[in-house]
């Protein structure tokens, strides 16, 4: 589990949980401005879905994560192999799902959950706007086969090894290595998801972190999000974009803490 | 400095350029953009390319910019990496122009910082990339064509493979709606097969077909999709792979399935025909596509655009169809010939079992029973005899349903009349086959309630009755049913059964007939046998005659005590070879012949030396065995010849002795002589002459036989006074079962005080 989902943990052992969950595109890197704000005070795990980062290539099983129920299954087992309860789940886009199913799972670990840019469901519907088409969704998975050499670049520091100390100097720079092959997967299952029928059944405090001119999750989603879960807190922060906790890392945290410190 | 001195002085003036004007007719677009993507400042060339006025791109965010591929990529990828590593190079992003068409773009870019690290601002440079990402798009296409084909032509060759491995048509069906079904990622599929029926197919009339397998298609669908097939439908017609969507046309003609469909999200209906290597159509394999498939992940199709089917997917299915019209033909090809062995073996056994020499009874039984192990799932066979109908012979293939068989035959097979086929089969000496038994034709073909409830029980669905006819007489008739399990018949099955029909016709003629042989020479053997035997004083006097047990057997054993006016008493037992009405006969003249040669008073040794000079003027056809004694019975003096017959039994005295009497030659081969024996038979004692059939068994050799016979009469050879007849039922009791091969004809005689 460690190695599989490359954990880190920081912070007091016996401070109350708080498991940092990112999205799609990236890896855990992306909380680094926020892991060490709560350290002082949680015990903070953060960790890579299995296919992202520094996870353990050799465990992405297609089948497994040919939806969100897999990803959502590892962070119940990172759960309970930490022994962790009353978490504070923090996810940021597709993850906020990934935590909503986890609670539906093992409500048992969970004490709160927050949602940092949600959304249910990526693809409009009849008499929901979720702010894509499904041909927006076939040109963002051909944009993905577009970018090899990005992803090449990103990837050629697992492929090569450590070892060589020029690739090892490269190795600290590269940041969001994901494998093209599990990155087409990983974006299928996060915009071709729908999990709203999942958010009534939330039963712990919930979060919703809305950003300003968000085009991944706009606004009325997260409103949505916010009147589907039962007495969840919408909080709208001034940060731009889709990724508050890189862009705006004081506000994010600050908004959070609100939320727990309630 | 030489090199400036020698530049032209035009070259140097283009040279001193204007910093504004290189920014803003740059070869490429600038942006320049604050840390949360609002773009501050933009170049000319960026606004010419996009077509976008200045105004329209200052304040807005790069994202905003881009096509919502781009869109995603920058917010997941971009931004963060910019943030992380502070630059990016050669990001491939489409930039919507002001006209809504899209510009291809590689973007480079780069975080300008402060001293601590906070950003400041964001540079990009944008450079059209039309024809590269053209390129790259022809590429990609290339690649995902390539690897459809791959897909395809692997989907092709697991079926081809998987094909080759059914050994049924139920294997065969599986594996083509699994696999069409996952090639094009269908809702659901379903394969029916046209119901072979015998005769030529009508032109023009659809083939009824029924389903032989179904993979993902929800129950209210699947049942749609039975009920329009099920009058035949176009499913099983010319034509290639069709997909007829979900539509007005589709809502007129099934508006069930229509509604079914709509219910589970599907779109269109494809029908693939199966047919045979000759053209010949066997059914067809229907697909439904929707966009619900099994994956919980949205549709990229959109609703109501998988009515159409590309092109390479019907040509993908137009294989598999062929394909899978081959293997059923090659499948049904080798389940026939196993039946046709079947068939075969079943009549071999039948034939076996008529000539296996059982009884009547016991060979119907044995029929029936191998009749349900391979022919049928319900046997029941009249046999008509002089007497009428017999009881009927009734089987079952499932032990569990043989109550119901046995309670037809004991409560409404016996008064068989009316409209039962069997009667229609046996009235008119032809082969009745009902297919397809329904509720209409079990009312009307029955006698009764009770009839028509036991009838209802065993679900019979088809019905074949075949007459049993010799010499155009009517010998009874077969009646087979099949119910669901083993299906309706085939028109092979039906001559199956009426080739058993033919065996057992001959079969039954042949019994019928050695029957009444049987009963005449059991007639008149009894009639050439004395009823009793005399009384002659001095001696007490038992004899018993057996006749075999086998139904059509008659022996040719025979006794015989005379008195002769002397005094003496001439005696005589004797065997003739065979089993049959000659026998029987040829026992009867040697009988006559034995009293007319004791006219003159001879000897028993020239008893048998006369016999042996006249059986060939005597035309006598048969051989047989002999032994011929005379006894005073006032002194006991005994004379005893043989013709090949077993040695006479002396009891008394607590011993029981075999006589050793020379066996001369059998009557009827070339003579020889036969030694006279001679001795005395004491009072008290008993002599006792016998044929082979009280010492002879299939299962024990004649020394064995004849050690028990010694044994049995020994046992009350003590008892005083001797008594035959206790003797005789001793010894027939002990030696004989119920299952005589042969007659046994048996004299005892005890020499009174």
């Amino acid at each position: 589990m460690v190695t599989r989902n490359c954990l880190r943990v920081s912070g007091p052992e016996a401070a109350r949980p708080m498991l940092l969950a990112h999205g799609f595109g990236c890896d855990q890197t992306m909380w680094r401005a926020v892991a060490p704000e709560f350290a002082v005070d949680h015990r903070v795990v953060t960790f890579d879905h299995v296919g992202s980062g520094g996870s353990d290539l050799g465990a992405y099983d297609p089948q497994r994560y040919a939806s969100l129920a897999g990803y959502a299954d590892d962070v119940v087992a990172i759960c309970r192999e930490l022994d962790l309860h009353d978490v504070v789940f923090v996810g940021h886009s597709v993850s906020a799902m990934i935590g909503v199913l986890a609670v539906l799972r093992a409500p048992e670990h969970f004490g709160a959950l927050v949602m940092v840019g949600p959304s249910p469901r990526y693809v409009d519907d009849e008499g929901y706007t979720g702010g894509f088409s499904r041909a927006d969704v076939a040109a963002l998975l051909d944009s993905l086969d577009s970018n090899p050499d990005q992803w090449a670049a990103a990837l050629a520091p697992v492929v090569a090894g450590p070892g060589n100390p020029e690739v090892t100097a490269e190795l600290t720079a590269s940041f969001c290595r994901t494998d093209p092959v599990v990155a087409r997967q990983f974006a299928r299952v996060t915009f071709l998801s729908d999990n709203r029928a999942d958010l009534p059944a939330v039963r712990v405090p919930t979060l919703v972190l809305q950003c300003t001119d968000d085009s991944i999750a706009p606004e009325p989603v997260g409103r949505y999000v916010h009147q589907q879960v039962p007495g969840s807190v919408f909080t709208q922060l001034a940060a731009t974009g889709h990724c508050p906790h890189l862009s705006a890392p004081e506000e994010t945290v600050a908004a959070i803490r609100a939320f727990l410190e309630r | 400095m030489g090199e400036q001195q020698e530049r032209p002085a035009g070259l140097a003036r283009l040279l001193e350029e204007d910093p504004a004007d290189l920014y803003e007719n740059a070869p490429c677009g600038y942006l320049s953009m604050v840390p949360d993507g609002r773009v501050v400042k933009v170049n000319g060339t960026f606004c010419a390319w996009t077509g976008h006025p200045p105004e329209r791109v200052l304040g807005r965010r790069l994202p905003d910019l881009l096509s919502a591929g781009g869109r995603v990529y920058y917010e997941t990828h971009l931004a963060p990496l910019l943030r992380l590593q502070g630059a990016v190079r050669e990001v491939a992003l489409d930039v919507v122009r002001d006209d809504g068409s899209v510009l291809p773009c590689l973007l480079n870019a780069v975080e300008v910082r402060d001293d601590d690290g906070r950003p400041l601002l964001v540079r990009a440079t944008v450079f059209e990339a039309t024809s590269r990402r053209r390129y790259e798009r022809a590429l990609l296409t290339a690649q995902r064509a390539a690897a459809d084909s791959e897909a395809r032509a692997r989907t092709l060759q697991q079926v081809v493979s998987e094909l080759a491995a059914a050994a049924s048509a139920e294997q065969v069906a599986d594996v083509v709606v699994r696999r069409a079904r996952a090639a094009l990622q269908a809702g659901g599929a379903g394969l029916w097969l046209a119901v072979p029926r015998p005769g030529p197919a009508a032109e023009g009339r659809p083939l009824p077909v029924a389903l032989a397998a179904a993979d993902g298609l929800p129950p209210e669908l699947l049942d749609a999709l039975v009920t329009a097939a099920a009058d035949g439908v176009e499913l099983v017609r010319t034509g290639g792979v069709r997909a007829v969507p979900l539509g007005p046309g589709l809502r007129e003609r099934w508006p069930e399935l229509a509604a079914a469909m709509a219910e589970a999200g599907q779109e269109s209906v494809v029908v693939v025909p199966v047919s045979a290597a000759d053209d010949r159509h066997l059914g067809a394999l229907v697909l439904v596509l929707g966009v619900t498939d099994d994956s919980e992940l949205i549709s990229l199709s959109e609703p109501g655009t998988r009515g159409a089917l590309a092109p390479a997917d019907a040509d993908l299915l137009a294989t598999l169809g062929r394909q899978a019209g081959q293997a059923l033909e090659r499948v049904r090809l080798y389940e026939e010939t196993v039946r046709q062995a079947d068939r075969s073996a079943f009549l071999l056994e039948a034939a076996r079992l008529m000539a296996a020499g059982h009884g009547m009874t016991e060979t119907v039984e044995g029929l029936a029973a191998l009749a349900v192990a391979r022919l049928a799932d319900v046997c029941v066979i009249d046999v008509l005899t002089e007497r009428g109908l017999v009881e009927p012979v009734v089987a079952h293939a499932d032990p569990a349903r043989r109550h119901l068989v046995e309670q037809l035959r004991d409560h409404h097979l016996p008064r068989r009349d009316g409209n039962h086929p069997s009667v229609q089969a046996m009235a008119g000496r032809r082969t009745v086959w009902l297919r397809g038994v329904d509720a209409g034709r079990l009312v009307r073909m029955v006698t009764g309630p009770g009839h028509l409830a036991v009838t209802q029980a065993l679900e019979l669905t088809d019905l074949v009755c075949v007459p049993l006819v010799a010499d155009n007489r009517s010998l009874g008739v077969i009646t087979l049913g099949n119910d669901t399990r083993r299906g309706p018949f085939t028109e092979a099955d039906v001559e199956t059964a009426e080739q058993l029909a033919l065996q057992m016709s001959q079969g039954l003629e042949v019994a019928a007939r050695v029957e009444l042989e049987s009963r005449t020479s059991h007639a008149l053997q009894a009639s050439l046998l004395p009823p009793a035997p005399p009384h002659v004083p001095g001696l007490a006097l038992a004899v018993r005659y057996l006749p075999g047990s086998r139904g059509a057997d008659v022996g040719g054993d025979f006794h015989d005590v005379v008195p002769l006016p002397e005094g003496d008493v001439a005696l005589a037992v004797g065997d003739v070879v065979g089993h049959d009405v000659t026998a029987a006969a040829t026992m009867g003249q040697l009988r006559s012949v034995h009293r007319a040669l004791l006219a003159d008073r001879p000897g028993p040794a020239e008893l048998v030396e006369r016999l042996h000079g006249s059986w060939p003027l005597l035309g006598l056809p048969r051989m047989a065995t002999a032994l011929f004694a005379r006894l005073d019975p006032a002194t006991g003096a005994l004379r005893i010849a043989s013709a090949g017959h077993l040695p006479p039994l002396l009891v008394g005295g607590g011993r029981a002795e075999l006589l050793a009497v020379a066996p001369g030659r059998l009557l009827g081969a070339p003579p020889g002589p036969a030694p006279e024996w001679s001795g005395e038979l004491p009072v008290g004692a008993t002599l006792v002459l016998y044929t082979d059939g009280l010492v002879e068994s299939r299962t024990a050799d004649l020394d064995t036989g004849l050690a028990r016979l010694r044994a049995v009469a020994v046992e009350g050879a003590g008892s005083d006074p001797a008594d035959p007849d206790e003797l005789c039922d001793r010894l027939l009791a002990a030696l004989t079962g119920p299952r005589r091969a042969d007659d046994v004809a048996l004299l005892a005689l005890t020499r009174l005080a």
